[in-house]
């Protein structure tokens, strides 16, 4: 009985513990519930928050290779230095310590870094050796991040085709704007999973895409040739800015699109806005004179002229709707071919009158003009065109010779070039193709996607005719080249003064474009210089820089002479080659004087025909020796036969005649001058005393192999520093401890 | 007397299957951790293993071995001499981390204070089956049931290893409880106890931030409150069905002791409420099977080994998980059958290994 109410007692007890047990139990479940069930969102975030971060993984950036495969742009990857203070033993110090091999104010820097606790970047891209010292330090909370770094190797080339980029990788303008889609490839997304230690569990979630390539018109050496050259003008006439367009007027693809001022790509934190601006297609300006190729194509077109007709220009003035137009240079009776050669006002006047001002405004319209050419390039204009309906009185006259219409210099070219194409107008492109990311660079087929008949074949052909014209007895005498036809027009338009909205008599936009050769014409050139100080006809400045730059193109693209050249300058050249020899020699004496008397006497005219004077005649007045600097450029090139173009390697600076007289120093007896660009050669840098690691960087922003031998610090290396090789070399650096 | 039954095969099952989640779960917590310490992600896992085998090789002898043959003097006081020895000894063999809670021996390490639970047991209902009707003779009962434990409990807390302490002293209460003893002495020893508990919480920084932490975790979420408030982020994270095996990030270094003390919570982040229902039914389970046991067992000594038994797991699985899901501030209790670590397992398999043969004879 006692045993069994023990039990009892015994098993009340039990039911009781299990009874506390089970309360318990249910806590737990009702806490768990609350936990998973109705705290599920909330924690979740934090959770996701702490953890979790999707980094992008941005996608290496395509390349931007010209018409050869050479690239333009291309992306290397660089250390990006960041900071997780939370880690730092001593934030501050180690923080300053980074600022001052920065070079960053670590004022600046500091307040960063502390209000972001887990991660803050230090440096962005910095330079290599940056980078491999701070490395170096080994610092606690101080991490890398491999980064992909815009890199233009050509430094200023086409700086305003390629545009530039921004820290985050992203095209700022140019066809790294333009194509910023395709350039940019698809970033992945990494998934980092942090734990407590901030250490990073990262899983590629999603596989960057890298960006397609570019391959552009552009051709690297043509567009160099255009740079130097019309930095050369902008060093001479001093103007505000300057633009060069050399197109294929067959296909319309441009060969080279060259702006001053001009800016560094790879610099791109102190970029001045105003150098971003690419003049060929942003600017809009009053064409001046080569605006009548329209009034007179037209005309002709339309059959109410014939390039013999002959129109009274009532020696330079005429006065139409009570407006008074005069011409910069009195002519009486002029056939049309002089009144464009001659760049009449009062004949094209009298010639659009003529056609009329609705077959006018077609003709305008058909060669582009008051709409964009559809180029691949940000900020195209369209120009500035009034509708026949809002045209005054006096329109059709303005017009005619260029006034009261915006173009820009691509629509410059487009107009010539309808003409060097057989009356077919053919859209520019700049951009050959896009090209999938890991393919090689390729032969592309280029089909003209959008062209259309402005004038017929023949028309074009006397156009061509008429324009050859202006080159050899017209404003554009300047345009002469050795061994090709050229042709072309001068315009020399007065700038609109903004303030007082009337023309101003000091500042001229000095335009001139042209094709060579005549007859088969391989290459469109446009040169269009804003306020030349000095000189300023388009005749004067600008046909001198078509000159040099389509002599040299021409031989760079091994276009065959369609002239012979004369036997006076064959005679000009050998004395040429034998001056050079005397130069260097140190005599001066020499039968040139007596040519540069007849020089000296000879108008513009003449001048390109005696280029000889270069040689000896040091001292001369500028407006020569634009031209015959050139001539004697190309000189060795003309000797050598050789279809490449050759040029001295400095360009000029200042007066033409310190230019040639050290150049002549410098140059090697036979005349055999090497132009740099050809050259392509990679100045060796110096690797003695640069660590392995250093070297390589060295070596890949260079473009060449580095074969290592040892390791350590560089002691010895082949070829030497200052060597010129080919991209891509191999350089053997030996490295020791 | 006892009618010979077979043995409960369910508790049997929820011991499998326990050891079975336990083992997965261990891997799944510790395999990033492991392969940093050991590369090896199957460090902790095989080791657990072992322990798995052996505590069931254990659990096999116990369930074979007549319970009754434990009620012999020689058999009690020797385990109780050899914990007592053992707890004395570590404060001498281990001077690791200021703590004394491992004997290392021949590539093994042991926690004594794991064999004080079993040892307090057997003794506590060996000594007291007889002295039901005398409970409230504080004299020759209490005052030598309690030393002992006491005694344990005062060098369990000294390790120092709180959470071990209470749990022995929890383990007793319930024993002593199930005899008989009177409420009011169950509330002396409550009250006598919270001074000592005081000193010992509030006089020990870390313990005192564990307390403050449980009050509010996010008076210092990076600091004091990180721990309890990473396991509840993970265990929230697991919602319904959790992230999935393996797919946990708390274990990740966020959580302290992912596969020992906390891998209740890369249970919940992983297998979500589901999972973490099915490990709470199991030990409700055990708590069941255990507590019918205890009812059908017409032997004191039996009666109080399998309610001591049963507490010790299930009071250390429920603390475990209070603390995990911030019912209870952190201590250093491991969730039985499941955390790793391998002297918890094998004798707590072994002890389930008696709590099976005293099924085998009860009614």
């Amino acid at each position: 009985m006692s045993v069994s109410t023990v039990r009892s007692g015994t098993n009340l007890r039990l039911y009781i513990l299990a009874g506390v047990f089970v309360l318990w139990c249910c806590a737990i479940c009702v806490r768990l519930v609350y936990l998973q069930v109705f705290r599920y969102g909330t924690f979740e975030q934090r959770a996701q928050h702490q953890q979790q971060r999707t980094e992008e993984v941005s996608a290496r950036r395509g390349i931007i290779y010209d018409r050869a495969g050479r690239e333009l742009a291309m992306s290397i990857n660089v250390d990006s230095v960041f900071a997780v203070p939370a880690e730092m033993p001593k934030p501050t110090s180690t923080i300053s310590l980074i600022a001052r091999i920065t070079k960053q104010d670590p004022r600046e820097l500091l307040p960063r870094c502390e209000a972001a606790k887990t991660f803050c970047w230090l440096a962005r891209k910095p330079d290599p050796e940056i980078s491999a010292r701070i490395r170096s330090l080994n610092l606690r909370g101080v991490y890398f991040q491999k980064e992909s770094k815009r890199y233009y190797p050509k430094n200023e080339l086409a700086a305003q085709v390629l545009g530039y980029v921004g820290m985050d990788d992203a095209g700022l303008s140019g066809i790294e704007g333009e194509y910023e889609g395709q350039l940019h490839g698809r970033p992945g997304q990494m998934l980092i999973s942090v734990d407590a230690r901030k250490r990073w569990f990262g899983s590629v979630e999603k596989q960057p895409e890298p960006g397609e390539n570019v391959v552009l018109t552009i051709d690297e050496k043509i567009q160099y040739i255009a740079e130097r050259e019309l930095e050369t003008a902008m060093q001479q006439t001093h103007a505000i800015s300057g633009t060069v367009i050399v197109e294929n007027p067959r296909t319309g693809e441009i060969l080279a699109l060259a702006n001053r001022p001009t800016f560094n790509p790879n610099l791109s934190r102190q970029i001045n806005p105003e150098k971003l601006k690419n003049h060929a297609v942003s600017d809009v300006y009053e064409p001046g004179s080569t605006f009548k190729l329209v009034t007179i194509s037209g005309a002709l077109e339309e059959k109410v002229t014939r390039p013999d007709e002959v129109f009274d220009c009532q020696m330079g003035s005429i006065v139409y709707n009570g407006m008074r137009i005069r011409d910069s240079k009195p002519h009486g009776l002029l056939p049309v071919s002089d009144v464009l050669a001659e760049s009449s006002d009062v004949g094209s006047i009298k010639i659009a009158l003529r056609l009329g001002e609705e077959r006018f405004y077609k003709y305008i319209r058909s060669f582009g003009f008051g709409q964009q050419t559809g180029i691949e390039l940000p900020g195209e204009t369209r120009g500035l065109t009034k509708p026949v309906s809002r045209w005054s009185k006096v329109s059709i006259a303005a017009i005619s010779m260029g006034q009261e219409i915006g173009i820009t210099p691509l629509q410059l070219v487009g107009l010539v070039s309808t003409m060097a194409n057989d009356g077919v107008y053919v859209a520019p492109r700049i951009v050959a193709a896009t090209t999938q990311p890991q393919s090689a660079p390729q032969t592309i087929a280029f089909h003209p996607a959008n062209e259309r008949r402005v004038i017929s074949t023949f028309t074009a052909a006397e156009m061509r005719q008429m324009m050859q014209g202006v080159v050899l007895h017209g404003t554009g005498k300047k345009a002469l080249l050795i061994g090709y036809s050229s042709a072309g027009k001068t315009g020399t338009a007065q700038k609109v003064d903004p303030a007082t909205r009337a023309y101003s008599h000091t500042k001229y936009v000095a335009s001139f474009a042209g094709f060579a050769p005549v007859n088969n014409p391989a290459v469109t050139i446009a040169v269009v210089l804003d306020s030349a100080v000095g000189l300023h006809q388009g005749g004067q400045v600008s046909a001198p820089v078509f000159t040099r730059i389509a002599q040299q193109v021409l031989e760079y693209l091994h276009t065959p002479h369609d002239l012979e050249i004369p036997a006076s300058r064959q005679v000009w050249l050998a004395q040429a080659k034998a001056s050079e020899k005397d130069l260097e020699e140190g005599s001066p004496d020499h039968p040139g004087e007596a040519i540069d008397a007849a020089e000296s006497a000879s108008n513009d005219a003449i001048a390109p025909a005696l280029p000889e004077k270069r040689s000896a005649a040091a001292a001369q007045s500028n407006s020569r020796d634009d031209h015959a600097a050139t001539v004697s450029r190309i000189v060795p090139a003309s000797l050598r036969q050789t279809s490449r173009s050759t040029s001295f390697s400095q360009t000029a600076s200042g007066a033409n005649s310190q230019l040639l007289t050290s150049s002549a120093a410098t140059l090697p007896a036979n005349g055999t001058v090497v132009l740099d660009v050809e050259q392509g050669g990679i100045s060796v840098p110096s690797f003695v005393g640069k660590s392995v690691r250093s070297a390589i960087e060295i070596a890949e922003l260079s473009g060449l192999d580095l074969e290592i031998v040892g390791s350590g610090v560089a002691q010895q290396q082949s070829p030497p520093p200052g060597a010129h090789v080919a991209s891509g070399a191999k350089i053997t650096v030996k490295f020791r401890r | 007397m006892a009618k010979r039954v077979s043995v409960d095969r369910l508790l049997f099952i929820v011991i499998l299957l326990l050891v079975f989640i336990g083992l997965v779960m261990v891997f799944s917590a510790s395999a990033v951790i492991a392969k940093e310490r050991y590369h090896s992600g199957y460090f902790f896992l095989l080791r657990q293993m072992g322990w798995a085998i052996a505590g069931f090789i254990a659990m096999m002898i116990g369930m074979r071995v007549d319970y009754k043959r434990l009620k012999h003097p020689a058999v009690v006081f020797c385990l109780l001499g050899l914990t007592t020895v053992m707890l004395i000894l570590v404060f001498f063999l281990d001077r690791l981390h200021h703590t004394h809670r491992w004997i290392h021996l021949a590539g093994f390490s042991f926690q004594p204070s794991e064999l004080a639970k079993p040892a307090l047991i057997l003794f506590l209902a060996f000594f007291l089956e007889n002295r039901t009707r005398s409970m409230d003779d504080w004299r020759n009962t209490l005052i030598p049931a309690i030393v002992p434990t006491l005694a344990f409990i005062g060098l369990i807390v000294f390790q120092p290893d709180l959470g071990t302490a209470i749990a022995c002293a929890a383990i007793t209460i319930c024993i002593l409880f199930v005899a008989g003893l009177e409420i009011k002495y169950l509330a002396y020893s409550f009250v006598g106890s919270l001074l000592p508990l005081y000193f010992l919480i509030f006089h020990v920084a870390y313990r005192r931030d564990r307390i403050l932490a449980f009050l509010d975790p996010y008076s210092d979420p990076q600091g004091r409150g990180f721990h309890i408030i990473q396991s509840l982020i993970a265990v929230s994270t697991g919602g319904l069905t959790g992230v999935g095996l393996m797919e946990g990030k708390e274990k990740l270094f966020y959580l302290p002791e992912p596969h020992t003390d906390f891998i209740f919570s890369v249970l919940g982040e992983e297998m979500g409420l589901l999972g973490c229902m099915v490990v709470v039914a199991l030990f409700a389970t055990l708590l069941w099977r255990g507590v019918r046991t205890a009812l059908r067992t017409q032997d004191m000594f039996g009666r109080f080994l399998a309610v001591g038994i049963t507490s010790m797991v299930v009071v250390q699985a429920f603390i475990n998980m209070s603390v995990v899901l911030g019912l209870m501030p952190t201590k250093g209790i491991p969730l039985p059958l499941i955390s790793y670590g391998g002297s918890s397992l094998f004798i707590t398999l072994a002890c389930v290994g008696v709590l099976l043969n005293i099924t085998k004879q009860a009614e």
